[in-house]
Formats: C-alpha cells, structure tokens, sequence
C-alpha cells in the first residue's frame, strides 16, 4: 500500500510538474483600457474605458506560443465649443469625436518562464487595424475608414489561479501605418486585463 | 458555458456606444468666409433692409418674398446691426450711398432618416441595426440665418459677396431668438477681419 501511495504521489507530481513546464493552449477574453498616441492622441485626449478583446494562442514550443488577436476599443470625446479655422473659412459649434479601433492580427508570445504559476511573456502580433474616425458636428458628420497596417508588441503576465484557468494582464501598443484618408500614423497604448481558458 | 459567459461579458463591454447630443443647442453651428482680397478696414459705412426675407422656393416675376415675423426679425437685425457698430461700422438709410450692404434670410430644410423599422415587414434581419444618424428621430428640421456682406462700387464692377455669416441648428418647434442672437455674435466674433479703421 505505502509502495503504490509513493508511486501515485510521484505520478501526480510529475503531471503537475509538467504542466508548469509547458505553457498550454489557450483562449483569453480581456477587458481593455486604451489611449490614443500621436494623431490619433490629438483627436481623442481622453482615455477609452470601451473596450475588449479575444486572443487564441497555441503552444509551439515549451516557452513559444502563436496565435491570433481581435479586440475593439472605442475611443471618443466630445470638445468643448470651439472654432476651427482652414484658410478664410471658420467653422464654430461642438464637436463629437469617436474613433473605433479594430485590430485584427497574428502574434507570437515568448514566455520567459513556464514553470511557476507567474509567467512573464512579450510579444509581438502583426496584421491589419481597422479606423473608423467621425466627426460628428451639428447634423453633418465627417467619416472616415481605412484599414492599416499594423504591428503591436505587448508585455504582460500570466497568473495561474487553476489548472485551466489564469488572470491576464498585458500593455500593448497598436501601430497603424498611415492608410487611406488619415494622413498620419493611428495608434494607441492599451492596458488589457482577464482571464485566459487553458484548452 | 464558459464560452458563452464570456461572450455575455464581452458584448456587455461592447454595448457602452458613446453618447451623443442632448440638446438643440449642441447641435448649432456659425459659418464664416470671407474675401481675404477685399480691404474692410479701409471701408466704414453700411446699409440692411428693415425686414428678414424667408426663403421658400423660387420667386415669380413681380412676386414679393415671405419675411420673417415680428418681432423676430427686428431682435435679429438689432443684433446684427450692435455687432458692426461694434466693429466700427455707420449705418446709412441708402445703399448707394453705402460701402457695402448686408443681406440677411432665413430657411428651414426638412430631412427625412428612415430606420429599421421600415424593413421589418421584409426580414428581421434588417431591423434593429440603426443604419443612419440621427438614428433615433425619423425627420429633423434645420433653420439657417444667412447673413450676406456685398460690396459694390470702385473695386467691383458687379455686385460681389466679400462676407458671409451663417448660423445653422435644429429647429426646436418654437422661435428662440436666445440661439439665433447668440448664433450672430458668434459670427462676428469669429470676424475680426471686419473691423474698419
């Protein structure tokens, strides 16, 4: 009995050892704060609470997992009456400014430790970022949509809370090569927080 | 389940769409241009008819045009009149005998947004998306002031517009002098170029 408790005791730890050893597959859901940088930052200064994203990733090596990311943010603001001027025309009233931003991307996590339940990670994802930019000004409104290019490297951590289940939480920054009507760069820091699904 | 919980959580992030106006005031615009050729500083007297022409579609021969009621039209032209006194203007009775003339008109414009509920009958699936903005209204009516500066004499054979102040809202069912006052303030003041020596 005492010779197959220690065999049983081994083979328990030995699984669980093993799950530390090797980062599982998983799908994530995170809520996402954002704020926008450069262009996109003068547009909207203030801080978008709208905002959430998906992520699937699967392990390819032991520390090395790939995967892809949707997420969408609405950033918004609404200015203060003011007047803006282009050449000899003026134009004054309230303006409403919403921007929502749509990343569509693949990306690569490297985690710098997989055998305790922290596990610190970067990464880097690469794909499209779709804008979507109004102005809304009386009852016109200005639109405007491309899709970018886009990169996003990103640190963050995973914490294991259950063997299936750990808390997210990662700084990412979206990059969208200037495309279409917007003639500058669109980006955005944002801080993302949930739980991810070990599958 | 678990899944599905998630999504639950997600779509509940995604419903907070930001506000828009909330009220008719939020809504009004000023417009300004000007002829950055024409000299007004050099300039100092003008002449304004004593009624608000209503534009409402083209005019027959000899037909005289609708004017706005009073006494809101003798509020706005008073206020009109305080802002280019203000910048230094003199009024004169006779536009000959005027360096330029200002030519005010109001219009209302009526425009129509169907939504959803008009393509229920054909399939549910068009219902419910609030496809044009405003989504929520299904007509909104707009007035505009039009406040028009046209200079005559040495520097201009023919008549020429060399300024012009517009002031745009939604109409609120009922005259509020309060926005339209404020909307012609707000074209002068965003005018300094009007102001004569």
């Amino acid at each position: 009995m005492k010779k197959f408790i220690a065999i049983a005791v081994l083979v328990i730890t030995a699984s669980f050892q093993n799950a530390y050893c090797q980062q599982a597959d998983y799908f994530s859901i995170q809520y996402a704060v954002s704020f926008g940088t450069g262009d996109l930052g003068d547009f909207i200064s203030k801080p978008s609470f709208r905002g959430g994203l998906l992520e699937y990733r699967k392990a390819v090596k032991d520390n090395l997992l790939v995967g892809v990311d949707a997420g969408w943010n609405v950033l918004y603001e609404k200015k203060d009456y003011d007047s803006y001027t282009a050449g000899t025309e003026t134009l004054s009233g309230i303006q409403y400014r919403t921007q929502n931003e749509i990343p569509l991307l693949i990306a690569a996590d490297y985690f710098f430790s997989v055998d305790q339940p922290f596990k610190p990670y970067g990464g880097l994802g690469i794909g499209t970022l779709y804008s979507e930019r109004t102005t809304d000004m009386g009852t016109w409104r200005i639109e405007e949509n491309p899709w970018h290019f886009a990169l996003k490297p990103e640190v963050g951590f995973l914490y294991e809370i259950s063997y299936s289940t750990s808390f997210k939480l990662a700084a990412k920054y979206y990059h969208g090569f200037q495309a279409g009507e917007l003639s500058e760069p669109q980006g955005y820091i944002s801080i993302s927080t949930g739980i991810a699904i070990h599958l | 389940m678990k899944i599905v919980s998630f999504l639950s959580i997600l779509l509940f992030l995604f419903s907070c769409q930001p506000e828009g106006a909330e009220y008719y005031e939020d809504l009004d615009l000023v417009y300004t241009n000007y002829d950055d050729e024409f000299n007004f500083s050099n300039k100092g007297t003008y002449s304004i008819p004593d009624r608000i022409v209503k534009i409402e579609g083209e005019l027959g021969d000899g037909q005289l045009p609708e004017f706005v009621k009073e006494p809101f039209a003798t509020q706005m032209l008073q206020q009109m009149e305080s802002n280019m006194s203000a910048l230094g203007w003199t009024k004169v009775e006779d536009p000959v005998n005027a360096d330029v003339a200002l030519f005010p008109a109001v219009w209302t414009n009526t425009s129509y947004y169907y939504w959803y509920n008009y393509w229920c009958w054909y399939y549910p699936y068009y219902c419910g998306w609030g496809w044009y903005y405003p989504p929520v209204v299904s007509s909104v009516t707009t007035g505009t002031l039009v406040m028009t500066m046209v200079a005559d004499g040495d520097e201009y054979v023919e008549p020429h517009q060399v300024w012009t102040g517009l002031g745009n809202g939604v109409v609120s069912g009922a005259y509020n002098t309060t926005r339209v006052t404020k909307a012609i303030d707000q074209a002068f003041e965003q005018s300094p170029y009007l102001q004569v020596n």
